[in-house]
């Protein structure tokens, strides 16, 4: 227990003598949180649309009024010859991804309604980028929807009723600032532990570790719980601020989102401390951790895709990334005020998680030292 | 002749780790084939609850329809009135679907339930898709009843998707991942550059040498062009043979736009090695800056709502180099489109890459002159 306090607190003196790695790894997570709590978004807004109206005619110009309405779309002029003109530019609007979208009104539009057939509109949507032409393709289909209940007097028929919860206004801020504050927390503690060992590698002063009597499971938890706390404050740092700012409610209670942020943390710094194990140098340990945290946490954890459809081998694999856990109880617990019981098996997986990971690294630090005997 | 040597000593020094080796080559064919198969945005069995309240026949059809659908994934039945708020907050279903009978909705109500969709809003966007897709199979089955009862639909959507008809993700996700891929590993080869050297006091040896400082700029940075350009060939080899996305333009466009990315990148990870004092702050550094051009770059999400949001935050999308590569890829791949589309972000791009050589270039005058 001396000797592992010993480790402690020399890795200690060496945060503090270098305060301005420290600053960094305080300041970086705020400025990011602040520039993608605004930034980053899935609503659709401003979306521009092209419209071809080959009818002009009273219903015609009433569904581009629909349309015009919605905050979705923004109409946008075609340059270049009426009629004829109007489908070449349009394609080309399309191709340039200078529209989104092309609404075609075809002639006899107002014909086909009076007569009481089923009246057609046409509607080109830019495939290119899947997840928004899905979601315009539903906003279409409501729009247009509406548009032919009304003329039938059948609203009320046609009407879903509508209630969400927990987030009314259906913001994007609630679903990712705290996903956010999830991946930012994991990154910072795997970098800060990663390259550890590998830098007094690369220095040689490995070799003093190496022959010292200190036990391999002593060194690597000696190098991993000071940065507990470092990761521990500033994760409190961004939830704090994401709070005050961005509004991000905080329903449950802090305690159990701060007990498990101890566990997420640990579970990171212990990637960390096992890929600083695996590294022969640190720029190995910086490539190996940013690929193997970067990526999978921000598209492998629910972060921004749904896991719901995924197969069931990459479910799996998706639950051996801690931030997934870790997600599913931040956004549990201050979004929609769940409780400590709800996330048992979660919290399971994360105190697991580091547990196998730290054994891994001392594993493989015996491994190293056996070596070089 | 002395840049050559300068260059080889560089691709020793990769060569020589084999982990280095299998983190540059290996790891980015193993991450596209694994992201390929993760990044969808197709939203598929969705687990929802069933609360059917009431007595009507359509219920029960819908409810079926709803089980038959790949869409959603039925976790529950019930026909008891439960609190959707605990229902939501155990986190087991995206939302709960009721149907109640409702009384005075007009000539259909002997028919017609009330549906209710009561959703758990955090993940707003796949929340809303899912609704969208409920309200389309009600939607179908309304349409064929009324149908059946000689009313014609005034007005129908006939809809076609352009590109990438059966919305595939990996079509438009794995042309990005390339792209990502790409800037991961050369900011992370070069970042560490000269910080590196300067911590194990070989920096000097280098400015002592016969070398101009332009020759030691270029051979810095040569070897990452080199890997950069190698995996690019990898990333997109693997994107079209495994995973089928057709390269409907022109490959030439393709490496240009590339290298003009490349070159903007590798000089921004110069500007960053020799800012830094230490390897773990070029390790912060990149990584700030990494996630600040993936998550600002369209490629995850889109960018049009960002000038109502936050104007300020917009005009960092748009000097954003990786922003612009992505769009050129995507049409390149997608759109099968030539210059005449994109000559506009080919020219960003490659204005970004010449203001950023000649800062670094500048600053790194600045460097070896301490």
């Amino acid at each position: 227990m001396r000797r592992l306090r010993a480790v402690m607190a020399k890795e200690f003196f060496h945060l503090l003598r270098d305060p301005r790695s420290l600053s960094v790894v305080f300041i970086m997570p705020l400025v990011q949180i602040f520039i993608f709590g605004y930034a980053i978004s899935f609503d659709l807004e401003n979306i521009p649309v092209a419209v071809i109206d080959q009818d002009h005619s009273e219903p015609s110009a009433r569904l581009i009024r629909d349309f015009e309405r919605s905050t979705v779309f923004v109409l946008k002029p075609l340059g270049g010859a009426r009629r004829e003109g109007d489908f070449e530019a349009a394609d080309w609007a399309l191709r340039a991804g200078r529209v989104k979208q092309v609404l075609v009104i075809p002639a006899g539009f107002a014909g086909r309604i009076r007569q009481g057939r089923t009246a057609e509109v046409g509607l080109i949507i830019d495939g290119s980028d899947s997840n928004v032409a899905n979601r315009l393709y539903q906003y279409d289909q409501m729009i247009i929807q509406r548009f032919a209940a009304g003329l039938k007097g059948l609203e009320d028929v046609f009407q879903v009723k509508t209630k969400v919860y927990f987030n009314p206004e259906s913001r994007s801020v609630f679903f990712f600032v705290p996903g956010l504050v999830a991946i930012i927390l994991l990154m910072i503690s795997a970098m800060l532990t990663a390259s550890s060992i590998a830098r007094e590698r690369e220095l040689g002063s490995a070799e003093l570790l190496f022959i010292s009597p200190l036990r391999s499971g002593e060194i690597i938890l000696g190098k991993t719980l000071p940065y507990v706390l470092v990761a521990l404050a500033t994760g409190s740092f961004i939830l704090f601020f994401s709070h005050f700012w961005f509004g991000v409610p905080l329903r449950g209670s802090l305690l159990v989102l701060l007990l498990f942020a101890l566990l997420f943390v640990l579970t990171g710094l212990s990637f960390g401390v096992l890929i600083s194990t695996l590294a022969p140098s640190q720029r190995v340990a910086m490539l190996g951790s940013v690929l193997a945290t970067l990526l999978p946490s921000i598209l492998l954890s629910g972060f921004i895709f749904p896991l719901d459809s995924l197969s069931a081998p990459l479910r799996a694999l998706s639950e051996i990334i801690p931030a997934t856990h870790f997600l599913r109880i931040i956004r549990g617990v201050a979004v929609k005020g769940a409780d400590l019981r709800h996330f048992l098996k979660e919290g399971a997986s994360l105190a697991g998680l580091s547990l196998i990971t730290l054994s891994l690294a001392v594993m493989r630090f015996t491994r190293l030292r056996r070596a070089r005997r | 002749m002395r840049l050559f040597y300068l260059v080889k000593k560089e691709i020793l020094e990769i060569v020589r780790q084999r982990e280095l080796l299998v983190l540059l080559f290996l790891a980015p064919i193993i991450q596209i084939i694994v992201l390929g198969y993760v990044i969808t945005t197709d939203i598929k069995n969705v687990p929802v609850e069933v609360v059917n309240l009431s007595n009507s026949r359509a219920a029960g059809e819908i409810t079926a329809r709803l089980q038959a659908s790949p869409l959603f994934r039925i976790v529950k039945l019930s026909e008891k009135p439960e609190k959707a708020e605990d229902v939501l907050r155990r986190g087991e279903v995206r939302a709960v679907i009721e149907f109640r009978d409702s009384p005075g909705r007009g000539r259909w109500a002997w028919t017609l339930p009330e549906v209710h969709i009561l959703m758990d809003g955090i993940d707003a966007n796949s929340s809303q898709i899912a609704a969208g897709y409920v309200n389309g199979i009600i939607k179908d089955y309304l349409q064929e009843k009324l149908r059946r009862a000689g009313l014609e639909m005034p007005a129908e959507a006939k809809t076609l998707i352009r590109y990438n008809p059966r919305l595939r993700s990996i079509n438009t996700m794995g042309p990005g991942i390339v792209a990502l891929l790409l800037t991961i590993l050369s900011v992370f080869t070069t970042a560490f550059s000269f910080v590196r050297e300067r911590e194990q006091h070989t920096m000097d040896t280098l400015l002592m040498s016969r070398l101009r400082p332009m020759e030691i700029f270029v051979g810095k940075a040569m070897p990452a062009v080199l890997i950069g350009l190698l995996d690019m060939v990898l990333g997109i080899g693997v994107v079209i043979l495994w995973f089928h996305i057709p390269l409907r333009g022109s490959v030439f466009y393709l490496f240009l736009a590339s290298l003009l990315y490349l070159a903007a990148i590798l000089s921004y990870a110069l500007i960053i090695s020799t800012v830094v004092v230490n390897q773990s702050q070029a390790m912060f550094f990149s990584w700030f800056s990494l996630v600040l051009f993936l998550l600002l770059s369209g490629f995850l999400t889109p960018l049009e709502s960002i000038w109502a949001r936050a104007p300020a935050l917009a005009v960092l999308t748009e000097i954003n180099p990786l922003r612009y590569l992505i769009k050129i890829i995507r049409e390149i791949f997608l759109k099968g489109n030539g210059p005449a589309f994109f000559w506009r972000d080919l020219l960003a791009l490659g204005g970004i890459a010449v203001v950023l050589t000649s800062l670094s270039l500048l600053n790194f005058r600045r460097f070896i002159s301490k």
